[in-house]
């Protein structure tokens, strides 16, 4: 054996790319293509473009699922866990251990300016995959007036957000959108 | 301001475990919003503002930023078990739920119909997700500063294409140091 079982391999290579995925998992999801799609021939494009879409549409973590459903294609059961965990076990010591250190300079001013800054910028992001969800979702006006009057019951009443999701997906199932 | 809302006593490990265990089944399409009125508006684990910086901070972090946002909010009440505890409850039933119905969506034929009831959901996933943005951006909602560089944000995204991470280490640097010398001249 020159070279560890593809399961190994996979979620290896996953460990070390959590760790420099500055951004999320997306930032290095190119990488991940083509080790599984060009390089190792694990998934075709198709595949690795289904995977995509259903871990979109699925509760959880996408790209946990995501890379989930490339390790049950590796490696069964065993390489589904195994990705899961290399997905987000090295990034979440790098989160558990920044979180200590942000602690510890918690009422420095240094740090009350860095996170004035970074707020700002932060919801602009949050907003913008908002909108670029919208347009994913796109069909035309109805599309685009569930998103608004979903948005509008959030900011101006309490209900919950399950019964605005509920009513959407019997809006879109009856044919509506 | 960083004031801690609940005793530690009061957050148990299987209140943290239940309570991300419900964020991550209930977060399809986008499940920020669920984090936001979980942690801050049904829980009290974070104030508004507190939970806007540690959400910045995880999107700059390595791995998917929902995960780092359970680690933060585990170990600020229950330290690493916490940390552990709330990641779990975030993924682990959410990814037996996924890969079981993924399994079956890849392995079956299914009727259309599922694509038209995901479709009205993901519309109302974009609302729930614009609407969260906005709560965040309340408190801030009189520094002009913070309106443009949210503004910039949104631009770079949508208008200008660029990559997360471009926006981020392209427009942070900047709009620390804006904050930094509207600091100064304050004092």
């Amino acid at each position: 054996m020159s070279s560890p079982p593809a399961p190994v391999a996979f979620a290896a290579q996953l460990a070390l790319l959590s760790l420099i995925s500055f951004g999320g998992i997306p930032s290095v999801l190119p990488d991940i293509h083509s080790l599984v799609v060009v390089t190792k021939g694990w998934a075709t494009d198709r595949e690795f473009a289904d995977f995509y879409a259903i871990a979109q549409a699925m509760p959880g973590l996408p790209m946990i699922l995501m890379m989930s459903l490339i390790g049950w294609k590796v490696g069964g059961l065993a390489g589904a866990l195994a990705s899961a965990v290399a997905t987000c076990g090295p990034s979440s010591a790098v989160a558990f251990v920044a979180s200590r250190l942000g602690n510890r300079f918690r009422d420095a001013p240094w740090q009350r300016i860095v996170r004035r800054g970074l707020v700002p910028v932060t919801v602009g992001i949050v907003i913008a995959s908002g909108y670029v969800l919208a347009r994913a979702a796109d069909n035309g006006w109805q599309a685009a007036a569930i998103t608004g009057a979903a948005a509008g019951l959030i900011l101006g009443t309490r209900i919950n957000p399950l019964w605005i999701l509920i009513a959407a997906g019997a809006i879109g199932g009856l044919g509506l959108i | 301001m960083m004031d801690t809302l609940n005793s530690r006593a009061d957050v148990t490990l299987g209140a943290l475990f239940l309570e991300f265990a419900k964020i991550g089944l209930c977060g399809i399409g986008s499940m920020l919003a669920w984090a936001h009125r979980v942690i801050v508006d049904e829980r009290h684990w974070m104030g508004e503002a507190e939970f806007a910086e540690t959400l910045s901070l995880c999107q700059f972090l390595p791995g998917p930023e929902n995960a780092n946002i359970s680690i933060y909010v585990g170990a600020k009440f229950r330290g690493p078990v916490g940390a552990l505890v709330a990641l779990l409850g975030l993924t682990a039933a959410p990814l037996a739920v996924g890969l079981v119905l993924g399994t079956l969506y890849l392995r079956y034929p299914h009727p259309a119909v599922i694509q038209k009831v995901l479709g009205g959901i993901s519309a109302a996933a974009a609302g729930l997700l614009i609407a969260t943005g906005i709560k965040m951006l309340m408190p801030h909602r009189r520094r002009a500063a913070a309106l443009f560089f949210a503004a910039l944000a949104f631009a770079g995204i949508i208008f200008a294409k660029l990559p997360l991470l471009t926006v981020l280490v392209g427009l942070v640097p900047l709009s620390i140091a804006l904050a930094g010398v509207m600091s100064l001249r304050a004092e």
